[in-house]
């Protein structure tokens, strides 16, 4: 019989379920499979609902699991079993080598000097990172990684003999007894070589909105500045095309909630930063969700953005690596082919479930949400449920926590 | 904004769904259907907009649409639709409504549109040559199945050209031609606004579109090639290129053949020299180019069937009128074929039994030709020929 609590996944919902279980007197293990916690948030440049960048809110939730000695965090770890029932499972973990010390070793300069690089997943393939990296500044845990995949000879031989790097260190697995377990597995966007009438990846410049968003925020590729990938050049004419993948039984059968506020954002850091720049919406239907609707107002109300209803099917390359869409526009029963130096594919949330095995005995529908479980002491919580914003997300948290808690509590 | 008010047919909508477009109410009208239509042109492009008269019931607005015309059926617009609304199954339900409901006697279209209507539409030709075979028998001493001494089998013994098959087969023909006109004017007329058009740049004569009408749509088929010009679908769609010209040019085979036995025939009364008397020889000029007809008829008929058989049928649904077509087909060209090589066998009693039924086979693909989808031969080469006239490709 344990009173802890495992929670997988580290992103928005999964750590405020960890923190909130955690402040209420429990043992937590956060599983947490990249190297740092913070999950899809940590990769915008703002989210809703106060516009604030990621490192806002997550500041604050790691302050809290710092200040926690309840809060146990396992990064780079995958859950690989799990044994037993309600109240006392066992769960064997999986941790891969992290080849760099457990303390903040800053190797900004080393990291810098290696030659061998890979397109980084954090960027989601617009900039390339090293084999010693860090993702983002405020990092937790604050520590580098080292992929020895990436070293080429010459990076062998100059972190050769560094005492703060391991590139011998191996897999571990250790066990864990748990009482109840959260999953908060989170979402990934829709794979775009999917999508092969738009595109499917192989179109220069036209982009997926979660690789905007690495565009726009200060510490990616760009600096912030929001450019052509190919040349760095300010594009003067956008084109977002909504329910790129999203309500759509050949790809995801559902709407993904989140996209149309995305764009709308994605409006506001084009009228930001270029205010001159034409931008089109292509939409099927406006979703503003509750108080969002103000967003929307303000949105329509910008000089240089302008929405049609029609969803884009067709996106080629055309001259000079621009784009070129094809659209009706609905209300007028006209057929649009037009360019644009840029064209950004709002993607919709696809559950890391639905394309990854999972241990955990949970049933999953056929979109891959989490369906059920809580009957044998699992509680699901954030994207890993049904899409949703970062507001909602943090309160599934809360919600699977209070759950957990009191199926340990007393035992 | 001018006001106007709808009047939704809701039987209309019924209709069309028992013709085949019984997905058209998952349509949310995304547009991804114009998109996806390489034929559809920039301005008023289809077949969204054919997706929501039909969910609405407008009846007028759809049967009197020619863009359902020019549609070909390729299915990328089912391939890309997010809903399943499959607007190409929609599309040929409202050619399928059409067939129905053009011309009178509209019994005959009702008869045509569902399977139980079957009985009565083969019921009709086979008493009709069952009459002729009681009658001609009588001339045969009442003998059913006559062989002449030397063993042979002349069909023309029962079925005698001269006063049974030509003049039951020539009213057929031409009543059913004259019903085919009668219905292309009134959906000619129907293609036209209320108002005039004005055409903008220089016009042809219609005779001009019409060649050209002709040599893109029968000579060469380019229009199921220009099918697959449209976005990526990321789907296999098979060509119907092959099957459907050889099957055409088949026809056109068969139908110069009949012309020239019936030239030579009818025409030998008058100039002997010219004369063509049946059975033909098997090494006979004109019964070579029939029997290629025939086995172009037979390939053309299994690439079609096998790609209807292999279709996806979540996206692109085969209905009554499709299958009904093929099958007529099937029918006319088996029995053929079989009662010659019967003939030949000089097996009497199948030989006489298959080309009574090769006789009705054929009496109902043309008697039924304007309510069945054979009638696109007429009626898509109407639409064609009308959006060529106010400057569109079609």
């Amino acid at each position: 019989m344990s009173n802890a609590i495992l929670v997988v996944g580290g992103g928005f919902s999964g750590l405020t379920a960890a923190i909130e279980a955690a402040e209420l007197g429990h043992d937590v293990y956060i599983v947490e499979k990249s190297p740092w916690l913070g999950g899809r948030v940590a990769q915008l440049n703002k989210y809703f609902p106060k516009l604030c960048p990621p490192s806002c809110g997550l500041e604050i939730q790691f302050q809290r699991i710092r200040k926690n000695p309840r809060i146990h965090c396992l990064t780079m770890a995958n859950v690989i079993g799990v044994n037993g029932s309600k109240g006392n499972y066992t769960v064997r973990v999986r941790l891969e080598p992290r080849h760099t010390p457990p303390h903040n070793v800053d190797f900004t300069f080393l990291a810098s000097t290696l030659e061998g690089e890979v397109a980084s997943e954090f960027d989601l393939g617009l900039s390339k990172r090293k084999a010693l990296y860090k993702a983002m500044p405020f990092a937790y845990p604050a520590r580098y990684v080292l992929d020895t995949t990436t070293l080429s000879k010459a990076d062998n031989a100059r972190i050769a003999g560094k005492a703060s790097l391991d590139p011998s260190e191996e897999a571990r697995e250790i066990e864990l007894s748990v009482g109840a377990i959260v999953v908060a597995t989170g979402w990934k966007p829709y794979d775009v070589t999917n999508l092969s009438n738009l595109g499917a990846g192989s179109v220069k410049n036209c982009i997926s909105n979660m690789q905007l968003e690495r565009l726009a925020s200060p510490f990616g590729p760009t600096q912030g500045k929001i450019v052509r990938p190919t040349d760095g050049r300010t594009p003067h004419s956008v084109a977002f095309v909504q329910c790129a993948g999203s309500r759509d039984q050949n790809h995801l059968n559902y709407c993904s909630y989140i996209c149309c506020m995305a764009t709308l954002k994605h409006c506001l850091y084009f009228a930001e930063q270029h205010p001159t720049t034409q931008i089109t919406v292509f939409y099927i239907d406006l979703r503003a969700p509750g108080r969002y609707v103000n967003v929307l107002e303000k949105v329509q109300a910008l000089p240089n953005v302008h929405f049609i209803k029609g969803k884009v099917a067709n996106v080629t390359q055309s001259d000079g690596d621009c784009c070129c869409i094809q659209a009706e526009d609905a209300i007028r029963g006209e057929k649009l082919t037009l360019n644009y130096d840029m064209v950004v594919l709002a993607t919709g949330m696809q559950p890391t479930l639905a394309t990854e095995k999972c241990p955990i005995p949970v049933a999953v529908d056929a979109d891959g949400f989490i369906a059920g479980g809580e009957e044998a002491g699992i509680f699901a919580c954030g994207c890993a449920v049904m899409p949703l914003d970062v507001t909602r997300s943090a309160q599934s948290g809360t919600a699977a926590a209070l759950k957990a808690v009191q199926t340990v509590k007393g035992r | 904004m001018a006001q106007c008010t709808l009047k939704p047919d809701i039987d209309f909508t019924r209709k069309l769904t028992l013709a085949g477009g019984d997905s058209l109410k998952k349509c949310y009208q995304c547009a991804t259907c114009a998109v996806a239509c390489p034929l559809a042109p920039a301005n008023a492009p289809y077949p969204r907009k054919e997706m929501v008269w039909a969910s609405w019931g407008l009846k007028d607005k759809l049967t009197s649409d020619v863009d359902i015309w020019l549609c070909h059926n390729c299915g990328n617009c089912s391939d890309l639709c997010p809903r399943g609304a499959n607007p190409a199954d929609v599309m040929s339900a409202a050619r399928n409504v059409v067939y129905q409901d053009l011309t009178a006697p509209k019994c005959v279209g009702s008869l045509m549109s569902k399977p139980s209507g079957l009985p009565i539409l083969f019921g009709i030709p086979a008493i009709l040559w069952f009459i002729v075979w009681w009658i001609r028998s009588l001339y045969n001493d009442g003998n059913w199945f006559p062989v002449r001494p030397d063993g042979h089998i002349v069909f023309g013994d029962i079925f005698y050209g001269d006063y049974t098959i030509d003049p039951i087969f020539m009213l057929t023909f031409f009543g059913a031609l004259f019903i085919l006109c009668r219905g292309a004017y009134k959906l000619w007329q129907s293609f036209k606004p209320d108002g005039a058009v004005a055409v903008i740049g220089e016009k042809g004569c219609w005779l001009c579109h019409l060649w050209h009408v002709l040599v893109d749509e029968v000579i060469f088929a380019t229009r199921f090639d220009d099918c697959h010009d449209g976005p990526k679908t990321g789907k296999v769609t098979q060509t119907r290129r092959v099957g459907h010209t050889v099957l055409v040019w088949a026809f056109v085979t068969l139908a110069f053949v009949t012309a020239v036995v019936a030239l030579g025939h009818w025409g030998g009364k008058i100039f002997p020299i010219i004369e063509i008397t049946t059975p033909l020889h098997p090494m006979h000029l004109v019964k070579i180019i029939a029997n290629v007809g025939a086995l172009m008829l037979v390939v053309g008929l299994i690439l079609l069937t096998i790609r209807r058989i292999a279709e996806n049928s979540e996206t692109h649904k085969s209905n009554y009128y499709d299958w009904y077509l093929l099958g007529i087909i099937w029918a006319v060209a088996l029995t053929g074929i079989f009662s010659q090589v019967f003939r030949l066998a000089e097996a009497v009693g199948p030989a006489f039994l298959v080309y009574y039924l090769h006789l009705v086979f054929v009496w109902m693909l043309f008697a039924y030709l304007p309510w069945s989808k054979l009638g696109h031969l007429f009626y898509r080469t109407v639409a064609l020929l009308y959006v060529r006239m106010y400057g569109r490709k079609g």
